[in-house]
This record gives C-alpha cells, structure tokens and sequence, in this order.
C-alpha cells in the first residue's frame, strides 16, 4: 500500500488548445518545487500524482505542494491494487482514523472510474462500499449533500483512496503568462504584490532603489531576503540593485521640494522599464493601493504613469493596509517586512508633499535638470544577482 | 580601517588569542577529569581566577567565571532573589544596559516592587531619588559602574555606604563591563565583568561575589564553579582572558594615557565643526575610552553608513540595541531628545587607536557632514 499524492489544478481546463503547454509547465514547477526529494510526477487524464514519495518527506511534500501556483487541491491518498476486498480494506482504514475523530460522522463514498473494464460501475461502488461502511462502523450516517467525509474511491490503472482535500494556492502556474519587473522596497506591499502576479503566472524579477547612505548595508540585505522569501512561490527572481542616492540628492536640490516624490518615483519608474525591457519583460509591477500615501492618490498614479509606456501592474489598488498586511503573514514575508531598517530615505521625504500632481506641471520640474546622465550611471552601476529559496537567510 | 566602536567589542590581543589556541590544541583537558594532565589545566584555571581577583583585592573563590557580562548581570538578580523568600524591592537606574533593565523590569510582573531611579544631565544616578527608594525591604540595588553609552562615572564605593546605611539587608550590584580593569576597583557586593570588551574572547566573563553575600547561583548541572554556575569550564577563554588582562594590569596606567589622548584629540577636532553637542559629562570627567556627541543636522545611522563607507567604524548607541529603532533609552534618560539624540554618535577607544586615526577621523567626519547636511529634511 503505497501514499501518494493527487494533485487537482485550477484554470487549466479553460486553456482550450493552450492546455498542453499549461500543464506542462506546472509540472516543471512542482518537479522544480521537489526538488531534494526523491519522488516522481506523473500525469495521467486531468490529474498529476506525486509518487515514490519517502514517507519521512511525505508532509514536507504536502507544504512545498502547497506554494505552487495553479494547483487547486492535493489530496494524501493511497494507491492499491484494484481487488476489491483490497479496496474495502483501505477504505475501512481511512474512515477508522475519521471516525475516531468523530464517531457520529456523516460521510458519502464517491466514486470515480475511468478503467471501464472494472467488475462494478461508479454507483455501484458508491452503494457497495457506502453499505459495507455503515456496517462496520453504526455510529456513521450518510448524507449525500453535505458529507463531513468524503471517502473518495477512483478506479484507474490502479484504486486510490482518499478522504482529505488540501486546498492549496491556486492561480497560474509560474511561466504561463510572461515576465514583468517588480519594484520592491523593503516595506510590506512589495512582495504581496510579486506574490499576486506571480500567482497570475508571472516570471518576476525584481528591482529595489538602493540610497546608501541613507539605507544601510542591513536595509539591502533585508530587501535580499524578502526577494528570497517571494521566491518560494515565485520561482528564482533576478534582483536588480539600482544606486540611487545621486538621482535622489540631485532631485532634492533641483525640484521644488513638495514634488520630490513625485519625481523620484517617476524616475524609478524610468530606471525599472529600461531594466524590464533589457530581460524582456512587458510590465511593471508596484505594491501601491489607492489613496494609501500622497504618491498613491489617483493624481499621483497618473503622474507615474506618464514617465513609462509599459503597462504598471497594481494588484493591490483596491486593498485596505489591513488586508495587505494579512496577505503579508500568510505568506510569510510580514515579519521581514517589519524589521526596522530604513527602506526610503526619510530624509527626502517633503514634509508637505503635493497630493494632487498634474502632469504638466511635474513634467516641467523635472525638466529643470537633465537627469538622463545619472539614469545611465545608475543603470550601468546595477548590480544584479539570482535569489532563490534555497539561498541562505541572510537576516 | 579606524575602529572607534571598541565598547562593542575589541580585537582580542595577539597573547590572548596565542593562549587559547594552546588550550584548545594541547591542554584542551576538561579539567574536572581525575587524570593528571587535567589537574594542571584545574590549577591552570585557579592561577588565572586569583590573578582575576587580585584586581578586586579579593579571595580567588570570591570570583566565578560566566559566559560573559549578560550572564553575569543576570544571576547576580536571579541568584540573589532564589536566596531570599520575599517579594522585595529591586532598585535600578533607568540607563542600566539591557542585560539589567530587562530582568529587572521583567519582575514587576511577578510581584516584585521595582524602582527605576533617573540619572542627571551627564548620566550619572540621582543620589536624591536612589536616597528616597532605599527603604528596608530593599533587597538589591544594581547600578552601573561606567555608562556604555556616554562614559559617565558613578562613585560606586560612596553609593554602596549610601546603600548600606538604608537598606542594610540589600545586595549591591554594579555592572563593570565598561569599567573593569580600566577603572580602580570599587566597593560592592557583587560586580560583573566581560572579556571581549578588553581584548579577550567572546564568550567569558565573571561575576565577583562578595564572601557572605547569600547567592543561590546560576545554571545547574555538573557543580562548577563551587557549585555556583555549572557547564564545563571554559579553559581556553578563561587563559585568554586571564592574558589579555595580565597585558591590561601591567600596561594600564600607559593605556589610560593613551586612549585619553585620542578621546581629548578628536574632541578637540570635532568640537570644531559648526552644530556639535557633546553629550555626557565633560572629556576630563567621563571615562576616557567613551566620548558621544550629536552631529546636528543628519541622523546618526545616515552620518554612521557614511562613515563605515569611508572606513570608520562608529556607532549610534549600544550595539546590543542597534537592531530595535525608536527612541534612545539612555539619552532620553539624560534629557536629551529631538535632533540632539537622532544625531547622537558614539565613539570608543582602545589602546591600539592612535591621535592619526583621530585627526583622520574627525577630517572624514566633517567631509562627511559637508555632504549630508545640504540634504536635511524641508
């Protein structure tokens, strides 16, 4: 009797003739995502099974399962031979761990058989085994609607069996919707925003603004390992460390001093689709939410959007900082997040910023220098590395 | 590379580091083993721990050897309240290092009457307010003998006579990890030393306590240290302390010498600079090896990458807190907030700093200021 694991996918099925090249590369991700344990992913008619699973890695497989973007479900299940006494005996097990849990237990069989040559039909396995349950166990009852146990049979080249469902990430396998480049700050909103494209099957890679000595050596560190926490579900990230205290210090002399973050983060913007454009990717992407600071107003968004030509990716514009920061624990990069090193520089923070920018006007202040030297110096001065989950934890 | 964060931590002397590596290659014996190499290594030990006491004109079993100042700082409370039955009152200083402030603080919580007394403009204690919290169920009054932060001095033998004429039944700590060896041995009941911060390894240090005073101990295990702290005896650190504290005694009075001509140097220099305060008692007064000031007009973490950039190294506070933000607990003791503390720096000496490295120094610090300063917040 061996364990293995079912695994369910999400949108897939809705990939028409794209559906191949979907699968394909969720297999990839979950093969990348075991890597270290000795098992095998096979695919077999709409469904993926983990097996040859160690059983000393047997919940370390389930957790890493879990991370991976575009399966909906997994579920432990046991794979037998199809006899049926076989079958009744495994089932009997399963529901003996349930029941001892919960004796008066509703539960329902549900069938599955795609080996049309097998002795008895869905239903009647359903009423079969159904009956067979009830007889060992009388403190059970059935309910066909809303079973607390599902006691899931499928008949294919093998029986498996199986009670549990995990729900697991869902979205798009990392790879099935191309690259963009996320700006990332060290803050809280950064990587749930990398998180929430790469769940759309993003391939991110990432660039963080980098003002020593207004931030410290332990500040890029931490932006290093926030990188490497996204990278568990993101796949490896190549982090683009851009310097930017001149451009920062120039702004801060040049431009009236209540458009300083406007400007700066238009420049960003400059500096990230240049980056984007050199590894291919088609958007930028940005952690900000409607309204959350002055350079999030609507105004202010327009204004940064009118520095670049690449589409800029807010997946969390209609978010409140509650349910970001939620988002931030789930995935475990809050804790991080909040260490206190300083990620922007409060020193060039104005201390009445303009909220509501046009564009015309910043376009004019910005003009007042030509920053196009310091964008190339910066660009040509970017040091760029590979993080990956597997990588050291740096803080 | 100029290093002026030597109350961090310091380099371990050539000596000392010779010494440990000779007990960890040859005589590594456990010396609580009945075999004769381990006797020598046991008497080794007792050598070291009566050359240790000699500062403190004490009787060698009077010292017992700890992982360093925070274990030391923390069983000096602990061993003292296991010996007593009641919920006594525990007095402090509101500018304890963290190894006292936490534990005593964390007392409250379990009944204990705590009683943080302030300290002056300079960071020295109140004598009034600990005078008015001395009552009669005091049973443990912890003040600092040199303040890590700013260098201020506490007469320590005058306040244990102030204590002990109160509260006769209170045991008297004092926190040595910036003054032992550096400063004249003082009068007190118990007093807690580190070796990293004289050129010794991390990793030891020892508690002296007083024969008499009633100490319960600290960790339990096999009997070490007379029964008072138990672990296998680290050797190897404790040759090394006892070495680097040899070089300590035999050169001290040079040293002195030499760590107060480089603080007196570079505050000189820096007091030339246009908006810097010096915090603190004056440079004569203070601990020569502690000199803090604020830098106006740039943070202190911003003015400390720049300078590490340009090779010195410096720090905003105690290195023990550089991890948690927010406001300085020391400072603000003193009074001093806003601007003054943001920009406060602190620099620390050793003997191996040079009046070079403090003329450079303070020459970085002002290129450094002439650049930060034109980008203050507006």
């Amino acid at each position: 009797m061996e364990r293995v694991i079912l695994v369910r996918y999400t949108e897939i099925h809705l990939k028409g003739l794209n559906r191949p090249f979907f699968e394909q590369k969720l297999i990839e991700n979950i093969r990348h995502a075991l890597k270290g344990i000795g098992c095998r992913v096979e695919r077999e008619q709409g469904r993926i099974y983990i097996v040859g699973i160690p059983e000393a890695d047997f919940d370390e497989a389930i957790e890493r399962l879990k991370t991976v973007f575009g399966i909906h479900s997994i579920s432990p299940a046991y794979a037998v031979d199809k006899d049926w006494q076989t079958v009744c005996d495994t089932a009997f097990a399963l529901m003996q761990k349930q029941v001892a849990l919960k004796p008066d237990l509703s539960f329902k069989v549900f069938a599955r058989r795609s080996d049309k040559h097998y002795f008895m039909n869905s239903d009647g396995i359903n009423r079969e085994l159904g009956h067979l349950v009830l007889e060992r166990f009388p403190s059970v009852r059935v309910d066909i609607h809303k079973p607390e146990v599902s006691l899931c049979v499928e008949i294919r080249e093998k029986a498996y069996i199986y009670a549990e469902e995990i729900p697991c990430a869902k979205g798009m396998p990392v790879g099935s919707s191309g690259r963009a480049t996320l700006l990332i700050s060290g803050g809280i909103d950064s990587p749930v925003a990398g998180y929430f494209m790469a769940k759309r099957g993003i391939v991110l890679s990432a660039v963080h603004f980098w003002s020593f000595p207004y931030t410290s050596e332990r500040a890029r560190d931490k932006v290093i390992e926030l990188t490497r926490l996204l990278s568990r579900y993101a796949g490896r990230i190549r982090l683009h460390l851009v310097p930017f205290t001149d451009i920062q210090m120039t702004i801060h002399e040049k431009c009236p001093s209540k458009e300083t973050t406007v400007i700066m983060r238009r420049l960003m913007m400059k500096i990230a689709q240049r980056i984007a454009e050199s590894e291919g990717a088609k958007a930028l992407i940005t952690g900000e939410a409607l309204g959350q600071v002055a350079s999030q107003t609507l105004e202010s968004l327009c204004t940064t959007d009118d520095a670049v030509t690449m589409p800029v990716l807010r997946p969390l514009i209609g978010f409140d900082k509650d349910d970001i920061m939620d988002w931030a624990r789930r995935i475990g990069t809050y804790e991080t997040s909040i260490l206190p090193f300083e990620d922007c520089c409060t020193v060039f923070v104005p201390k009445h910023p303009v909220t509501k920018p046009e564009v015309a006007d910043i376009r004019a202040s910005e003009a007042l220098f030509d920053f196009t030297e310091l964008i190339d110096k910066a660009i040509e001065q970017t040091v760029v590395q590979t993080v990956k989950f597997e990588d050291p934890k740096l803080i | 590379m100029i290093y002026f964060d030597n109350s961090a931590t310091t380099r371990v002397f050539d000596e000392a580091a010779a010494t440990a590596v000779s007990f960890m290659k040859e005589g590594f014996f456990n010396p609580a083993a009945a075999y004769a190499p381990s006797v020598s290594i046991e008497r080794e030990v007792n050598l070291a721990r009566g050359r240790l006491a000699s500062y403190f004109k004490a009787d060698p079993s009077e010292l017992i050897f700890t992982s360093g100042g925070t274990e030391s700082n923390n069983i000096a409370l602990s061993g003292t309240l296991a010996s007593r039955r009641d919920k006594c009152r525990v007095i402090t200083t509101a500018v304890e290092h963290p190894s006292v402030f936490e534990p005593v603080n964390a007392l409250k919580s379990s009944g204990y009457d705590v009683v943080t007394v302030g300290v002056d403009s300079l960071g020295r204690v109140d004598q009034k307010e600990l005078e008015a919290a001395l009552s009669e169920n005091t049973g443990f009054v912890s003040i600092m003998h040199v303040n890590n932060e700013v260098g201020a001095i506490n007469d320590i033998s005058s306040l244990y006579s102030l204590v002990k004429s109160r509260a006769p039944g209170a045991v008297f700590h004092s926190d040595g990890v910036q003054a032992f060896l550096k400063m004249p041995a003082v009068r007190c009941d118990m007093y807690s030393f580190s070796g990293h911060k004289l050129h010794a390894p991390k990793g030891v240090g020892g508690l002296f306590v007083k024969k008499g005073v009633r100490f319960a101990g600290g960790q339990m295990g096999g009997g070490q240290e007379n029964n008072l702290r138990s672990g296998t005896t680290n050797v190897p650190a404790i040759m090394a302390l006892d070495s680097a504290a040899n070089v300590y005694m035999r050169r001290h009075d040079e040293f002195m010498a030499s760590m107060r001509e480089v603080k007196l140097r570079l505050y000189n220099n820096l007091t030339r600079i246009k908006d810097v305060l010096l915090n603190g008692p004056s440079p004569d007064d203070g601990a020569c090896y502690i000199l803090n000031m604020s830098l106006l007009g740039v943070r202190g973490e911003v003015l400390l990458n720049s300078l590490s950039e340009k090779g010195l190294l410096v720090s905003t506070g105690s290195a023990c807190a550089a991890r948690h933000r927010g406001k300085n607990r020391i400072l603000n003791a003193m009074g001093i907030t806003g601007p003054r503390q943001e920009g406060a720096i602190r620099f620390s000496f050793s003997p191996e700093n040079t009046v070079l490295q403090a003329d450079t120094a303070a020459q970085m610090i002002e290129d450094s200021l002439n650049i930060l300063r034109r980008f203050r917040r507006r």
